[in-house]
């Protein structure tokens, strides 16, 4: 599903690689956490496979896709089977729940009825489906957080990438946050979590790729 | 693809309402800068139809020391009338002249009284074909003229005509030098509107090219919203440079045309009305593709 060969990612010339000389492989349908501490290339690596950032040298196959040599064109099209939540959830304040989650749709020229039907289901999926009409910021972090997942998970991606998904929230919400990568997981999507949080691992333990200075330092399953 | 233009329909509508200050700062900046440039376009066009309708009636006269004899009269009424730029030349014997005198001077005709008709000259008056209404044609009858020298002097208003055309590609000059420097100002400032929206909404643009969308599909509704501002700033233009028309040019113009016998001063045709709509709707998309540029990266 996901490949990386020799893949360097600097952002100056003359600073230090964010990722030196990576390889990986991740099979379909497998849960990946990317750990390590700050600056050791988990967001980097994300970005790489979203297309935010392009490698300085290497190559990168998605779904048998090579992504280092994908025009600017293409990248659009990799992205509607890609959801990706952040830390800092990323919605749009001025818009609904509702419409937060559609957006993804709507980008896709889908049609309305269809919209409406696929994004209803996905905030009950969440358990938010009695707040649709509220604005993210009458949620808590942790329902936030949900709706970001909500529009992630409506495209039907084939690759869930979540940066740090869970920096912000107390245990709690955390470990509902979880189910749903796990449900997301189980329903067939590649799941890649960049998280610091050694708790969630030890709770649901699946494969581990540790990072440090750019550099892959270990891969394991516990 | 009715979706995508309800969805589009929808972007422009809300991107206006929730930045209802910047929308008015764009359409007002494109409404002043055209609304100037109509109204100096008002001036230009009507006294070019002046200009046109004096340089109809440009002919040269071409007065005679003695009145010929007839043979003579018709042999230069003959050398005249195959010049290329002449279309027609009549003779003004000293009675005629005298006359045309009297009936000039109106009530103080009287002050003729005693005069003989020798005291005027008998002249050709020389008009010319449509093409060649120009003061060069003139110039170039008159000079072959002039090699003549029983012509004793002539007439065309040279001085004036030259003077007029002067002031009016003066005219053409600046109102093109001012036309083009409000477009820019125009262009510069929607530009500027158009990216405080844009920084406005910077969040919206990353999540749309996140969640898979093309450029065409970011940019479409800021180009829109552009060339909305862009008409809706054209149709305020046109309300107020015919309310211009309507105060100032009809009074001031109109006298002037009157004097001269030149008709009626004219509002914007309608294919200028619509140039103008146009314009401002390519000043909006222009001035919303400038900033695009920089604001949307995939």
């Amino acid at each position: 599903m996901i490949q990386l060969y020799n893949v360097c990612k600097s952002y100056q010339k003359d600073s230090s690689a964010a990722l030196h000389n990576l390889n990986l492989k991740i099979p379909k349908g497998d849960f990946v956490y990317i750990t390590g501490p700050s600056g050791a290339g988990k967001s980097t690596l994300l970005k790489l496979l979203y297309c935010a950032e392009k490698p300085n040298r290497g190559q990168i196959l998605v779904n048998g896709q090579n992504i280092t040599r994908m025009g600017t064109g293409r990248i659009p099209y990799l992205r509607r089977r890609t959801g990706i939540v952040f830390q800092d959830f990323k919605l749009l304040e001025s818009r609904t729940l509702f419409e937060n989650v559609a957006f993804p749709l709507e980008v896709q020229g889908k049609k309305r009825y269809e919209i409406s039907n696929k994004v209803y289901q996905t905030l009950k999926h969440v358990g938010l489906h009695g707040k649709l009409h509220k604005y993210p910021l009458q949620l808590s972090g942790g329902e936030q957080q949900r709706v970001a997942i909500a529009r992630a998970l409506v495209i039907d991606p084939l690759i869930l990438l979540a940066d740090e998904p869970t920096g912000n929230l107390d245990l709690e919400v955390t470990l509902g946050i979880f189910d749903l990568f796990k449900g997301a997981n189980a329903r067939g999507t590649t799941v890649l979590l960049a998280t610091h949080n050694r708790e969630m691992i030890r709770r649901f333990p699946r494969r581990v790729i540790a990072l440090d200075k750019g550099q892959l330092v270990d891969d394991f399953t516990p | 693809m009715f979706d995508q233009t309800v969805y589009l329909t929808r972007c422009v509508l809300r991107n206006i309402r929730q930045s209802p200050v910047l929308s008015s700062a764009a359409i007002g900046t494109v409404a002043v800068a055209l609304t100037i440039l109509a109204f100096f376009a008002l001036i230009v066009i009507n006294v070019q139809s002046l200009a046109a309708h004096w340089s109809e009636e440009i002919q040269v006269v071409a007065y005679l020391d003695d009145e010929p004899q007839s043979t003579r009269l018709n042999d230069w009424r003959k050398l005249i009338v195959n010049m290329p730029e002449v279309a027609r030349v009549s003779y003004v014997d000293r009675e005629e002249a005298l006359r045309r005198f009297s009936t000039r001077l109106g009530p103080d005709s009287d002050l003729l009284e005693g005069f003989g008709a020798d005291i005027l000259p008998a002249s050709l008056e020389i008009s010319f074909k449509a093409e060649h209404r120009s003061r060069q044609a003139a110039e170039a009858v008159v000079a072959r003229l002039k090699q003549n020298p029983e012509f004793s002097d002539f007439s065309y208003g040279q001085d004036w005509l030259e003077r007029f055309e002067s002031f009016l590609d003066m005219l053409r000059f600046g109102g093109a030098v001012l036309g083009a420097f409000l477009l820019f100002a125009a262009l510069f400032i929607v530009a500027n509107t158009i990216k405080l929206t844009l920084y406005a909404r910077r969040d919206e643009l990353e999540i749309m090219a996140l969640v898979g969308a093309t450029p065409f599909f970011i940019k479409t509704p800021f180009l829109l919203e552009g060339a909305f501002h862009g008409a809706m700033g054209a149709l305020i233009a046109l309300g107020g440079s015919f309310a211009l028309f309507q105060v100032f040019l009809q009074r001031g113009l109109a006298s002037l045309l009157s004097l001269s016998g030149g008709g009626q001063i004219v509002f914007l045709a309608w294919q200028q009305q619509l140039l103008l709509i146009a314009t401002g709707i390519l000043l909006g998309i222009i001035g919303s593709v400038l900033s695009l540029r920089k604001f949307v990266r995939i």
